[in-house]
């Protein structure tokens, strides 16, 4: 074995001890909560707890808001900026990743500050305003991750020529987008709509601060008031995210067997 | 009243203008090619006609009706594309079916409509397959068949055949000729290829920097070129400087050689150079015919290209290529060799700048 093969196991070595360890130290402590013996107790009282079932349900809910609204509105920006726009392309993708670079903190306080009781849009005013709000800005979250997913299924489609076939035959608008372009971005669409479920079902900041029951601040609250049901709550988070991403690898393999230029 | 007319078509793209005053006429049942090098405008000229983009200024009209206020699905022309442009979430059949279902056909109709287009272009057993599972020779039929399907009253095809392999290429033209004839479409047909475009039109359309050079029958445009830029664009050409001597009855001097044009030279005086085109293929070594005209040079070289010999010749400091086709009993001409090469009067032709 050479030198360098020898150094690539190492780190691929180190890196998985790095992810496993404290994930097997999670899964082993959540199964400790009955003296003397491994068993789910920790996790049959997680899911036995009504809160859990409120605020997972509250998060699935805004996530799956958040999935809907955000690609009726990044779907046909993406679009109409590689059809239509290409020239503000820098600039659409620049706004889209700026919540990467500004914190969540900031956001939430400036959506307090602008849409607060007393402003002229009392979104927090009531409770519906306050989940419209939060969906916002899960939007907001998660718009960098759904403008590249989507952007990058554009990429390997012909959008224009497509559009101008389509308008040759005599489609219109409604018709160019959903029969001739979404169903061949859907592999995009999907790998967004799956990060963002992952993103919006551990997200704490928002759901803290615009004082939602969602299950990241359930996590936090349970976090610190109970011994093993957080660690179960962890790798229940986990799984969640892991199946995201294995939903999402799939959704990719989807997009390789279908084709991919006009 | 001409089927497609463009009066005075212009259009510019922010300071560039890039077709100027565009005029033409084409005939119902046309087959018309648009031919020239890349940004000539002939594609600009094809997507203004589809809708694709406003002309800057001037009038469009096919059948009588002003196209200008109407919108590209509104116009009821079939389009054809270089990169095929099917829908790659449908199939075949999905494919072609498309612009009846948008149309509002009932199933039934659809169904025999799309028989009958698969039919057409021999590939009703891939009605189930997606374009990805198909050459591109087929996905090019497809797309042909799909813009035929909703029976337009204009057919473009914007550059069909480029992205085609070489032999593909030539079996599709003569497909897509054969097809235009059967239904009696009017057609548009843009490409760079001049072979494509001498073979399968009815008339072309050579464009250069966006102007109409010359429009005239295949015949016209290879043997007649009008200017020396469709001389040289279209097939291979000798461009010769000869100097006038005689405007009204043609005499000019080949590279100290006197020959007589069979056109009269108005608007040039003795002493003036005029550009001449000569067909390599006009000339040969053979003995000469009445009325033949002949220049004598030295041969610089000779190529041998299978059929044909190509070979070079110096004629007092103008060089001129001619072809001779390859025969087991001529001997190929030799370097240094003097020979005489003769053509007829009317195939040297004086041509605009």
């Amino acid at each position: 074995m050479t030198l360098q093969r020898f150094g690539a196991w190492a780190a691929v070595l180190i890196g998985a001890v790095y992810f496993f360890v404290p994930l097997i130290g999670t899964v082993e402590f959540s199964m400790r909560m009955r003296r003397g013996e491994y068993s789910f107790d920790a996790f049959k009282s997680v899911f036995s707890d009504t809160q859990f079932h409120q605020t997972f349900s509250f998060s699935m809910m805004m996530a799956l808001m958040t999935i809907v609204f955000g690609m009726a509105l990044v779907v046909p920006t993406a679009y109409w900026v590689r059809l239509r726009l290409p020239q503000m392309r820098q600039v659409v993708e620049f706004i889209t990743l700026m919540p990467l670079v500004i914190p969540a903190i900031v956001i939430v306080f400036g959506y307090l500050r602008l849409y607060n009781s007393s402003s002229f849009l009392p979104l927090t005013g009531s409770t519906m305003g306050t989940n419209i709000l939060l969906v916002i800005a899960y939007i907001t979250l998660s718009l960098p991750y759904m403008y590249r997913a989507v952007d990058t299924a554009m990429r390997a489609i012909d959008v224009r020529t497509l559009t101008e076939a389509a308008e040759s035959l005599g489609a219109g608008w409604g018709t160019i987008l959903f029969r001739c372009i979404f169903p061949n971005v859907i592999s995009g669409v999907l790998s967004g709509a799956f990060i963002t479920l992952a993103i919006v079902m551990g997200e704490f900041t928002m759901a803290a601060l615009l004082n939602r029951p969602a299950f990241g601040p359930y996590l936090q609250l349970v976090g610190a008031n109970k011994a093993y049901e957080p660690a179960a709550l962890a790798v229940i988070a986990f799984a969640i995210t892991w199946a995201s991403m294995g939903l999402l690898n799939l959704a990719t393999r989807f997009s390789k067997m279908s084709p991919a230029k006009a | 009243m001409s089927f497609l007319i463009l009066d005075n078509i212009q259009k510019s793209f922010g300071p560039v203008q890039v077709v100027h005053n565009f005029n033409m006429a084409i005939e119902k049942g046309e087959f018309v090619s648009f031919l020239g090098p890349s940004g000539c405008g002939k594609t600009t000229i094809l997507r203004m006609i589809a809708g694709f983009e406003k002309p800057s200024g001037g009038r469009l009209t096919i059948n009588g009706k002003d196209q200008r206020p109407l919108k590209p699905n509104q116009r009821n022309i079939g389009m054809v594309f270089q990169a095929y442009a099917l829908f790659p979430n449908m199939n075949v059949r999905d494919n072609v079916a498309f612009g009846l279902k948008v149309a509002g056909m009932s199933k039934a109709d659809i169904d025999a409509r799309v028989t009958e287009m698969l039919s057409l272009i021999r590939l009703e057993h891939l009605a189930d397959r997606y374009p990805y599972q198909m050459s591109g020779g087929q996905q090019q039929r497809v797309a042909l068949a799909r813009a035929l399907a909703v029976k337009p009253q204009l057919l473009l095809l914007d550059e069909p055949l480029s992205a085609l392999d070489a032999k593909i290429r030539v079996s599709l033209r003569e497909e897509i000729r054969l097809i235009q004839q059967k239904l009696g479409i009017t057609t548009v047909f843009v490409t760079h290829d001049q072979e494509e475009a001498l073979s399968i039109s009815d008339r072309i359309v050579v464009m250069n920097a966006g102007r109409a050079d010359q429009i005239g029958s295949p015949y016209e445009i290879y043997n007649s070129p009008a200017t020396r830029f469709v001389a040289s664009f279209v097939g291979t050409l000798n461009m010769i400087d000869a100097k006038v001597i005689d405007p009204a009855s043609g005499r000019v001097s080949i590279g100290g050689q006197d020959v007589t044009l069979k056109q009269s030279l108005s608007g040039l005086k003795g002493g003036d150079t005029v550009p001449l085109a000569l067909r390599p293929e006009a000339g040969s070594l053979s003995p000469t015919a009445p009325g033949d005209t002949a220049l004598t040079g030295t041969v610089i070289s000779a190529h041998f290209l299978g059929s044909v010999i190509r070979t070079r010749m110096d004629v007092g400091g103008t060089v001129i290529s001619f072809d001779m086709f390859n025969s087991p009993g001529v001997k190929p001409p030799q370097t240094g060799e003097t020979v005489t090469l003769r053509f007829a009067a009317a195939d040297l032709l004086a041509i605009r700048d």
